[in-house]
Parts: structure tokens; sequence; C-alpha cells
């Protein structure tokens, strides 16, 4: 993490990991080409990038050691605010978007207040039962979110000019698919930041032993507390551009299951302590998912996720990423995430 | 009115406590967050359905099948758990989340998403007694709950296994040292929550519907009376069950069912933040 | 004015009293062992200086100002800093920033790390000898190894006060006499020092006073000499099987 640093034995396996990346890089922006114009194979891209990015959003918090089994509540909420915004006032989803991602953090405020003092298995406990609050709240607060009819119709992310150029971003999968992908990069550029700063230090001190950064001086509670409002903050920007891309939503989707446990899956399965092996993951298994698993077994094929996150807890804790870059991270034992 | 909300609270309290106990016991003697408990009492109720359905088997004789099936299961799973390391309660959680989901879309396979009941029209005809009236589904829940909390209480408290099992779950080291074989004691905890989980499968898919993601509401209930009561003491698990299932069944009167959801989860997340170093209350020096 | 100022410190634990009423003064500039058998109540005292513990009675002063009440973080900002009994590493971060994270949250803050801060904590490392290591995960070090890092991140924060909690336990008598100079050299660079060592190994030799303490009373104080051949000590000490170490080694 320390600058001025590329030396020495550890990074041997590096130039693998980095042709790895560069190859990934070039597969995702030549994919329009690559897919001759197979609008399937673009969207099932499109989302495993959203995908990406909320694992990535999620791995933030991660990183500052409270794993959180409960951001479909960020998600969600995200989704939620941004559509109903753009529907009941008409104003453009490039407004409302961030103003979810703010939502979502004021939801994350909630959070805390519940979750200030815990820690490790009580604080993922509480993240998973906070969901229900935002759900339940959703689904019955008819007057303001239409309950659980959801929203129907949500517009779509309307297209970009800059100078001479214009893109169409909501009106085609193209557009959508680069959209998702530069949004995918930008987040993967911030958390790197984050992560190479004396911010990331410090998260990373606060998971490792907290009572030694506290003596260190650093404000514990305060970099947890900044770790969850970043997390969510990405998490609900996440939601709004899902809501806008699917054009429809509803409390049992976007609070569900699925999207508290998908970051969680990709990020153990693909390296908690790396900075691109949640995304990875993403971009790796919702594909095989969606393109091998879904036609084989319609029904039960997402039993590939609880697969992975069962094989990877027992046998490659340290994520497959992770794996690949032994030497840079710890050879932690396996039968254990912490 | 009162009556008729005091008599559904205690009835699904005790069920709770029921749903709880063997989410408690595992917890208890192998600190094993089981996430996958509620998909196991669905699962349990899925077989017990199935048996119904297409065997037009009744409902008391599908016990037997709902445990054997959930018996063998978390064996299977105890041979997973036994495989992590410290912090147990944090690993067993992130591998459990990964088995209710393997668990929710095996079911989803199997029995696709359709909601399933065990209809059982006896259950719904009601019983008059002198100042209150109640039905024979809540008079069987009730009467099957207390008598398993009943038994389980005198299986612990009045049997050998059962002390041994106690002294497991108050201080492991020492029980090692008094010989007890603690290993032995995992693998008869997850038995014994086994036969609790395929005896609530059942009652569960008599009163509630069933599909696959049906266990999660499940799990939250069962973590929430744990919680509350700590380990060890099953008067405290009931009590939990009852405030809880009092608590629900007021929303329900007052605000509708679809609150209900809520309370578990408010409930939990109340206790865990008046309780940050949960159960173990392993505060660090 | 004393650097630090122990007022009537107590502290219960339940029933049990770890600390009862201690006062004491520390100077700038000072070598001072804190010994006593185990379970005296070393560590708690320094938990409660360091913001760990809150006091249940008396008042802990630091350069005048009443610290008591401030937070851990606070009070390391205020210049004083501590390590730990069992040693507790950042272990799946590098050596070299585990004292990295030491200099940067002790003064402003800032968002990238300066080269100067780098450095600063390479020389530590060397002062350590763990110069070479500077690379290696701090989990994968030996004990002796991470105390030495300890120590280094400890140093890292320029404090003025350093409290060390048991730094030379199992160490050979090499290692030791190695640490003494380390202490000596953390003095030079104007640290005042209060060191636990249950065995006196180390405060024998290093120390200007001792404090000496147990079932949570402060038995004797001054000249390490005294100390030793105060009568309470001595049957202290006997008092207490060694084998206890390994007891409270955890704590
Ligand atoms: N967090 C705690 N909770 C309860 N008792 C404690 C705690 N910390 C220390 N004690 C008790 O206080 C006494 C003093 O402990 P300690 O300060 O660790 O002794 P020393 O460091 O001198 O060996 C011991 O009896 C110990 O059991
Ligand atoms: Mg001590």
């Amino acid at each position: 993490m320390t600058r001025e640093q590329p030396t020495s034995a550890p990074m041997k396996h590096l130039p693998l990991a980095h042709m790895v990346l560069l190859l990934g890089l070039a597969i995702l922006l030549a994919l329009p080409l690559l897919s001759g114009g197979n609008d399937y194979i673009l969207q099932v891209f499109t989302h495993a990038l959203l995908l990406a990015i909320l694992a990535l959003a999620w791995n933030i918090l991660a990183i500052s050691g409270s794993i959180s089994l409960g951001h479909a509540a960020f998600f969600g909420v995200g989704a939620y605010t941004s559509g109903l915004l753009s529907l009941e006032s008409g104003v453009s989803p490039w407004a409302t978007i961030p103003l979810a991602g703010f939502a979502a953090a004021v939801i994350a405020l909630g959070v805390w207040l519940f979750c200030r003092r815990l820690r490790g298995a009580y604080f993922a406990l509480a993240t998973l039962a906070f969901v229900e609050i935002p759900r339940v709240l959703t689904d019955n607060w008819d007057s303001l979110t239409r309950g659980s009819l959801g929203l129907v119709g949500l517009p779509g992310l309307p297209g970009l000019r800059l100078g001479p150029l214009y893109f169409d971003i909501g009106a085609s999968s193209i557009g959508s698919y680069y959209f998702v992908l530069v949004f995918g990069l930008l987040l993967l550029a911030t958390v790197t930041l984050i992560l190479r700063s004396n911010l990331g230090l410090a998260l990373q001190a606060i998971r490792e032993e907290e009572t030694a950064a506290a003596s260190l001086g650093i404000r514990v509670q305060g970099y947890r507390l900044l770790a969850l409002l970043l997390s969510a903050l990405f998490s609900g920007i996440t939601g709004a551009c899902y809501a806008h891309l699917v054009h429809y939503i509803e409390p049992g989707m976007v609070y569900g299951l699925h999207f508290s446990a998908i970051p969680v899956i990709f990020a153990i399965c693909g390296g908690r302590f790396t900075i691109v092996g949640p995304a990875l993951a993403a971009l790796v298994l919702y594909p095989l998912d969606q393109f091998v698993f879904h036609p084989l077994l319609p029904a039960g094929h997402e039993f590939l996720y609880g697969a992975v996150i069962v094989l990877a807890i027992l046998f490659l804790p340290s994520g497959f990423w992770g794996q690949l870059r032994k030497g840079q991270f710890v050879s932690i034992k396996t039968g254990s995430i912490e | 009115m009162w009556t008729t909300v005091l008599v559904s609270g205690i009835t699904l309290g005790s069920f709770y406590t029921l749903v709880a106990l063997g989410f408690a016991l595992i917890f208890g003697v192998t600190h094993t967050f089981n996430l996958a408990h509620g998909e196991l009492i669905v699962f349990a109720g899925y077989v017990a359905y199935w048996m119904w359905k297409t065997y037009g088997v009744s409902l008391l004789l599908t016990f037997p099948a709902a445990i054997l099936a959930t018996l063998v299961l978390c064996l299977i799973l105890q041979r997973l758990f036994s495989r992590l390391r410290e912090p147990m309660e944090m690993n067993s959680i992130v591998l459990s989340f990964g088995l209710a989901i393997l668990l929710q879309n095996g079911m989803l396979f199997f029995f696709s998403g359709d909601y399933r009941l065990i209809r059982v029209p006896l259950l719904n005809q009601r019983i008059h007694l002198p100042g209150l009236s109640l039905s024979y589904g809540q008079f069987t829940l009730l009467t099957i709950s207390l008598l398993v909390l009943a038994l389980t209480y005198v299986l612990l408290h009045h049997t050998y296994l059962g002390k041994a099992l106690r002294a497991t779950i108050q201080d492991r080291e020492s029980a090692a040292l008094a010989g007890i074989n603690v290993r032995g004691m995992g693998i008869l905890a997850f038995a014994i929550g086994a036969v609790l989980i395929g005896l609530a499968g059942p009652l569960f898919g008599s009163i509630h519907y069933l599909y696959p993601t049906a266990g999660l509401q499940a799990t939250l209930i069962a973590v929430t009376i744990t919680i509350f009561a700590g380990v060890g003491q099953i008067r405290t698990l009931i009590l939990g069950g009852w405030i809880l299932g009092f608590a629900e069944s007021c929303t329900v009167v007052l605000l509708g069912a679809s609150w209900r959801e809520l309370v578990s989860a408010i409930m939990l997340l109340t206790l865990l933040a008046l309780r940050p170093h949960g159960i173990l209350g392993r505060e660090e020096q | 004015m004393s650097l630090l100022r122990l007022e009537a410190l107590s502290k219960r634990f339940g029933e049990h009293w770890a600390l009862k009423e201690i006062d004491f003064d520390l100077e700038e500039g000072e070598i001072v062992g804190l010994v006593g058998p185990n379970g005296a109540g070393k560590t708690t005292l320094f938990n409660l200086i360091t913001g760990r513990h809150k006091p249940s009675s008396g008042r802990v002063w630091f350069e005048g100002k009443d610290i008591t009440f401030y937070r851990p973080h606070e009070i390391q900002r205020y210049g004083i800093s501590r390590t730990f009994q069992s040693s507790r590493p950042f272990a799946r971060m590098r050596v070299l920033e585990n004292v990295v994270v030491g200099r940067i949250f002790s003064g402003k803050f800032h968002l990238f790390p300066h080269t100067e801060d780098t450095n600063m904590a390479r020389q530590l490392l060397e002062l350590v000898g763990l110069a070479h290591k500077e690379d290696a995960l701090a989990g994968e070090l030996t004990l002796s190894e991470r105390r030495r890092l300890d120590l280094a991140r400890a140093l890292a924060t320029e404090p003025k006060l350093l409290l060390l909690d048991e730094v030379v336990a199992g160490f050979s008598p090499l290692a030791v006499k190695q640490a003494a100079e380390l202490v000596q050299r953390a003095r030079e660079r104007g640290v005042t020092l209060f060191i636990v060592d249950h065995f006196m190994s180390l405060s024998l030799t290093v120390s200007d006073r001792l404090l000496a303490l147990d079932h949570g009373e402060k038995i004797a104080e001054g000249k390490p000499q005294e100390v030793m051949r105060n009568r309470k000590v001595i049957r202290a000490y006997l008092g207490t099987r060694h084998d206890d170490e390994a007891q409270s080694a955890e704590r």
C-alpha cells in the first residue's frame, strides 16, 4: 500500500495477475463487438457489471472488518428513491440517482444507530434483520411507495451530450452496457484510491486489531461510520441505476435476499482482501450462472452461488483472486474468512 | 378481543420457542449460528407436504419422515460446520448463508416456487371454552409445542446426556476436562436440533404457506429468541417466544398482518443494540 | 508539574477490586518500572491510563490536563502510546505498513502517505532490527519480532509517554539486553517510559524508579534496589508461583 514499493519478492505473481486484468478489461471493452450484436449477451454482462459494482461497494465496508448481510437495504432504498422521484416529479434520472445515493447513506445512519457497538457475527445478524425495516415500510406505505405493486414504467437513462459527442445510454443495449462499464471503472478507481490512501490504512488497521488501532490514534468509530456511509452511498447509486435500467421494481425484488447475498458471495469468492477480486467474481460467476446453469436448470440454478460460497469458505477463504496473488496477502488458513 | 390476541400470542409464541429451540441448542453447544435453520424447517415442511399430498398421510404421521430427512441433512451439515475455525460465529454465519441458498434452490427445483399449504380442515374448527375460543389448529400447535418443550427440558435436566450437554453449553473447556466428549456433544446437539426441526417443519407447513424462501422469517425468529434468552435456559426461551408471539399478535390486530414481519426484526435489533457483546458476552479484556 | 499524575485511581470488576486508590507521579524523562506478581493490576493500570477502561474512581492527569474520561485515540493524540502484553500486530498488513499506521494517525491527518512517513518508519524498523522484514506480513513474524514491531509502531507515534506492557516476557538474556538498549535510545529521543515487567529482568537495569503493586494496592515505590529489598515486595513475589505466568499471558 505504501508508495514507491514495486520491489522485492512477494511481487512475483504480479505479472500474471496484471495480464489477467488487462485481458479482462480488453474483453469488456470489446464485448459489444465480440457479442456480434447479441443483445442478450450484452444485457447479461450489463447486469454482471452492476453486481460487480455492488460487490465493490460492499467491500468498502468489509475492508473495515464489518460483514454486512443486508446491503439490499441500501440497494433497495436507492432504487426506490430514484424511481419515485423520477416518476412523480419527472426529474431526470441523472439528478435523482445521486439523491438515491444520499438516501441510502441516510439509511446507513439508521443502521449505525443499531449497529454502532456491534462487531463480527452480531453486526452481520443486525444487518440481516435491518433490511426488513425498509422492505416492510415500502411494502405498506402505499400512498408514498405504491406498496407491493411496485413501480412500473420507470424512465430509462436519458442520453448525454458531451460537446459533439452524443451517448444514447438508456436507448440501446450497447449504450447501457458502456454506461455501466464506465461507472464500474470509476468506482474501481475510487476504491483503489481509498484503499491506497491513509483512509484505507486506517480501515485495514481497524479490521485487523481495533484496540491497537485506537491506541495509535485512529478514531475507530469515525472510520467505521465513514466506511459504512461510503459503502451505502455507492450501493444506493447502484440500486438507482438498476431501477432505470430494468424500468420496473418491487419491494420483494430490490429488498430481497438476492441483493444482500450477491455481494457477500462475490466478495468472498473473489477475495475480500483484494481490490478487484469481488468485481472479477461477479463478472465470472453471473455469466456462468446465466449462460450455463440457467438453461440447464431453470428452477434452482442459483444453487451455484450457494455452492461457490460454501466451497470458498471451506477450501479457499482468501478467494480465488486472493489465492492468485498469494504472497501479496497473508496465507489464510482454510475454514475461516476472518 | 384481547383474550383472542393473548391466546394467539401464546400459541404462536410457544411454536416460535419450538422453532428457536433447535437453533439455540446447536448454538449453545457448538457456537454455530446456523442461518440455514429456517430453510431446514421449510424443508421438513415440504417433506411433510409431499407425504400428505401424494400418499394422503395424516399430518401427525408425517413427523417421522420429516424428522428422519432433517436428521440426515443436519448430520451432513454438522460435518461441514465442524471444519470451520474460530471465530466460529462469524464463519458459521457465512457458511450457513451459502447453505441456505443451496437449500432454497434445491427446494425450488424439487417443489417449485408455488405456495403450498398442508390443509387440514379440522384445524380450522373452533373449540369454545368458557371465556375463550380457539381453533383446533391453535390447540394442536400449543399442545405439541409445549409437549416437545417439556420433553426437551426433561432430557436436558434429568438424563446423563442432557447434563453433559448443558455442561458443554456452560463451559466447553471445563466440560472437556471433566471427561465429556465435546465433539460428540456437538454431533448430539445437531441430532437433537434436527429432531426439533423435523417436528417444527410439518407444523409450520400447516399454519403458514411453504415456499422456498419462507425460511428467512423463521431464522430471524429463532435468532431473536435465542439472543433474548442467552443460552441454556428453556424457561427464558419460552418467555422470549411468548413476548415475540404476543408482540406479533398485537401488531397484526393494531396495524395489520403485513406489518408482522417487522416485529422480530425490530426486537432483534433492539436486543443487539442493548447487548452488543452478544450471547456469550465474551467482552475482551 | 509532573508529566503523569495518578490520583486515588481505583478499578472494580464486579466485586473484585483490580486496583485500589493508586497515587503516583511520573516525571518527564524518567524510566519507571511497574512490577508485581500476576494479577497485581499492572495491565489494568495501563488500561486506565490509556482510556481502554474507565476507572471506578480517581483521576488521571497528563501534563496538567484531566484525561480520565478521554477516549483511547484522544489520549493517544495527547502523547501517550502503549504496547500490549499479548502483542497485537495488524496481521494481514505489511510490517512497514504497521509502522506507517503508527506514524500517520497520531499527527495531523493527510490523505496520502508522504515519503517521509515511510522513511521514518524504515528508520524505526532499523532501530528495532526489523529492517529486513519490512515487506513481510506482520502475522508471519515470530513472537519476539512482533514485540519489536509493537515497539516500533508505538515509537512511530512520537509519544511523550510510552507504556510498555511485558515487552521482554519470554526473551533470552541477550534479547533482554538488546531491549534495554532500545529503551535507553527511546529515552534519548525524549520519551518518558513506564514499563511493566513482571520478572524485573528489564526494569532493574534501566529504571530510575520502581512502583510495586500487589492485589491492586501500591506496596512500594522508590529506587529499584530499595524496592527490591522491601519486605512486602519480597513476600508478594514469594507468595506467587511463577507458573501463574502462563495463565495470564493472554491479558
Ligand atoms: N476486563 C476484565 N474483566 C474482569 N476482570 C479483569 C479484567 N481485566 C483484569 N481483570 C482482573 O483484574 C486483576 C488484575 O489484572 P491485570 O491488571 O491483568 O494484572 P497484571 O497485569 O498485573 O498481571 C486480575 O485479577 C484480573 O483477573
Ligand atoms: Mg498484565
